[in-house]
């Protein structure tokens, strides 16, 4: 008995029901009551059946004329006023009908319903993603692609015909609701078996906290991936026990550390990305003195990172009350002021500075900003942030030598995040590295091609069937057979082994001689071809004889 | 006092005594029964049970169901007859069916009363 929609709409029918019943009862009564004439012209008294018949079809405003004889006048009478009465309530309860079936909590209560059958029909793992704008947008379709399933919460309706518009197959089933709602989390099936994560990146921290925590609650083993702007609110989501957080300023000033130390790893995170292959020359931010228009969320984390890296910046910000901090603690001096002015830059040394970041939360104001800074200092680095996800970018033609996107990067780092655990886990791995080691990877990555596949994979039943039927009959099976060549298994196929994961434990670059146990996440940088090697190898029983056979 | 209760017990309780009102007499006389009091049961019937429409417990739903089928029941005693007097069809046979009829629904009025004075029992205040 949970369907409160039917519930709803009975309760608010009665009264309508009520008065058609009533109205009706008083016309008949009176109908049989008054008396009239036959066609012989004799008196008679209509039956209740006669009356019955007449008040339908008048009260309906059908009117089939006077039954079963012309009526007298003291009939006529109490018609002409039980039609008012009686017609007066059918539209009523007519109207009542129509307007709660068009009731917006009914209307809800039945798309609610709906919804709970759509995600309780899901039976192969889905996401839950809350709020539907350009970024979720884009991580829909990729998680889409890649065969899972998706749910949508969403408060604004236009967002949500957007999304029906989108026409997305298979179909993503979406629930009106407020985001924080549990009710409405636990709607969209964060208690399945086959909910394997949440994702919110709301630009409000406190919001993405606080569903954060009720998620928690709710289920404790759903992989969560959420959003998060200041260090201080990373840290509460890491006490909740948040498997993906993710701090797009944080990614920023990390990669432009990479930049400045590893170039190499700032190309094979690109890489892993899927937003650049291995091939396009790594290119070193300078040093020397930055300037950094913008000391919000970004600036504070570009601070930190240059001063570990030693590189002197000047500061320009328009809001006072931003600069102000920095400014007391009298590390370096914030010019409070608009940076989008000649003097002001020449006020902050752009003549003398190697590189200036356009770090405002305005695209306009970025964009004018450089092209100020490259006419008072053509050589200077250009780099900028870019706030708005648009089809058209105009970052693009206007040859800057970084853009960063703070929505682009989330959704990079989210979809990594959950459809790649490996990938994401690979990436944390290599950015305590240094640039030698990077080097070292990138040229045996490039022998495999300028952009080679990547592909993850478990030891079990389902993903590698013969390598565990042979591990059952108690022989031990190594990684150096699954990365041999089909055609001739006495060379290596080009394979790169990446990441070797057993109980959590990472492998970074395993030897191939390191043998194989259940339950083994592997994640391989190899060729198109090999990928498919990979899987013959691993499920066909076969081909891992002829392999085993021939290999050595 | 409660408003509503008062309305919802005193149709639920009206329509069991005026269905018994026309059930009691001959069954195969139908001068012991009037039409008029068949008529009164049927609409009485109807507001008792649009009164119990949209309660969502237990109790709620079984007495709509009881009353449904009272409805179910007086009403196809009225169009028998009806049907019986317009085709010249009335005779003992049409009139202890009438009758019957209306008996079952008194059974389910009664059920109806039962389990509204139970419920009003079983409630502290």
């Amino acid at each position: 008995m949970n369907n409160n929609s039917l519930w709803l709409l009975l309760q608010k029918m009665r009264r309508p029901f009520i008065v058609i019943v009533v109205t009706y009862t008083i016309a008949i009564i009176g109908l049989i009551s008054v008396g009239g004439v036959s066609a012989n012209g004799e008196p008679y008294h209509m039956t209740i059946f006669d009356a019955f018949y007449f008040i339908t079809y008048t009260a309906t405003t059908i009117g089939f004329g006077e039954t079963p004889f012309e009526f007298t006048y003291p009939q006529r009478i109490w018609v002409s006023m039980s039609i008012y009465v009686t017609v007066i309530g059918w539209f009523y309860g007519i109207g009542s009908l129509i307007s709660i079936l068009q009731d917006k909590l009914l209307i809800q209560e039945i798309a609610k319903t709906r919804f709970e059958g759509q995600v309780k029909k899901i039976n192969e793992p889905f996401f839950i993603i809350l709020g539907y704008n350009n970024v979720t947008k884009k991580i829909i379709g990729k998680v889409l692609s890649k065969g899972f399933r998706v749910v949508v919460i969403e408060k604004n309706r236009d967002r949500i015909n957007e999304l029906i518009l989108e026409n997305y197959s298979p179909h993503v089933p979406v629930l009106e609701a407020d985001i924080y709602d549990p009710n409405a989390l636990e709607l969209a099936g964060i208690k399945s078996k086959y909910c394997k994560g949440l994702v919110s990146l709301f630009e409000d921290d406190n919001l993405n906290l606080k569903i954060a925590l009720t998620a928690k609650i709710l289920n404790k083993s759903t992989t969560l991936a959420i959003k998060s702007t200041t260090d201080n609110h990373s840290e509460n989501l890491k006490d909740i026990g948040v498997e993906i957080i993710e701090n797009p300023f944080e990614i920023i000033s990390q990669q432009i550390h990479m930049l400045l130390n590893a170039p190499t790893l700032y190309q094979l995170e690109k890489w892993i990305y899927r937003i650049g292959d291995l091939h396009s020359s790594s290119f070193t931010l300078p040093r020397g003195l930055y300037v950094i228009c913008g000391y919000g969320r970004m600036g504070r984390g570009l601070h930190k990172i240059l001063n570990q890296n030693n590189i002197e910046a000047e500061f320009i910000e328009i809001d006072n009350k931003l600069g102000e901090p920095l400014n007391v603690e009298g590390i370096k001096k914030v010019l409070a002021k608009n940076a989008d002015d000649k003097d002001v830059l020449i006020d902050a040394n752009i003549e003398e500075a190697v590189a200036i970041i356009a770090g405002t939360n305005d695209d306009t104001t970025n964009l004018s900003i450089l092209a100020t800074a490259k006419k008072i200092s053509p050589h200077i680095v250009t780099i900028a942030r870019e706030n708005e996800m648009e089809n058209l970018s105009l970052f693009e033609y206007a040859n800057i030598h970084y853009i960063f996107m703070p929505s682009r990067l989330l959704i990079h780092k989210t979809i990594n995040a959950l459809i790649h655990p490996l990938s994401d886990r690979f990436i944390h791995l290599i950015s305590a590295k240094n640039e030698m080691w990077a080097r070292d990877l990138a040229n045996e990555l490039r022998e495999i091609g300028a952009n080679p596949s990547l592909f993850e994979m478990v030891i079990n039943e389902k993903q590698a069937y013969a390598i565990t039927q042979r591990m059952k009959k108690g022989e031990k099976m190594y990684l150096d057979t699954l990365i041999r060549s089909r055609s001739n298994p006495k060379e290596k196929n080009s394979i790169k082994v990446l990441l070797l994961q057993r109980e959590g434990k990472p492998y970074l670059l395993p030897q191939s001689v390191i043998d194989l146990k259940e339950g083994d996440q592997i994640l391989f940088a190899c060729s198109e071809d090999a990928v498919d090697d990979i899987e013959y190898i691993a499920q066909n029983i076969y081909e891992l004889d002829y392999i085993l056979k021939e290999q050595s | 006092m409660n408003f509503d209760k008062l309305i919802s017990g005193f149709f639920i309780i009206f329509a069991m005594t005026l269905n018994f009102g026309f059930f009691y007499g001959d069954i195969t006389t139908l001068e012991h029964h009037s039409k008029y009091e068949l008529f009164a049961a049927i609409v009485i019937n109807i507001i008792a049970t649009t009164l119990k429409i949209g309660d969502k417990t237990q109790i709620g739903s079984v007495l709509l169901a009881t009353s449904l089928v009272a409805d179910i029941q007086l009403i196809a005693a009225a169009t028998i007859w009806t049907v019986a007097f317009y085709t010249n069809a009335l005779d003992t046979h049409a009139t202890s069916v009438v009758i019957s009829l209306s008996g079952g629904a008194l059974m389910a009025n009664i059920t109806s009363v039962i389990l509204y004075i139970g419920e009003t029992l079983k409630s502290k205040r």
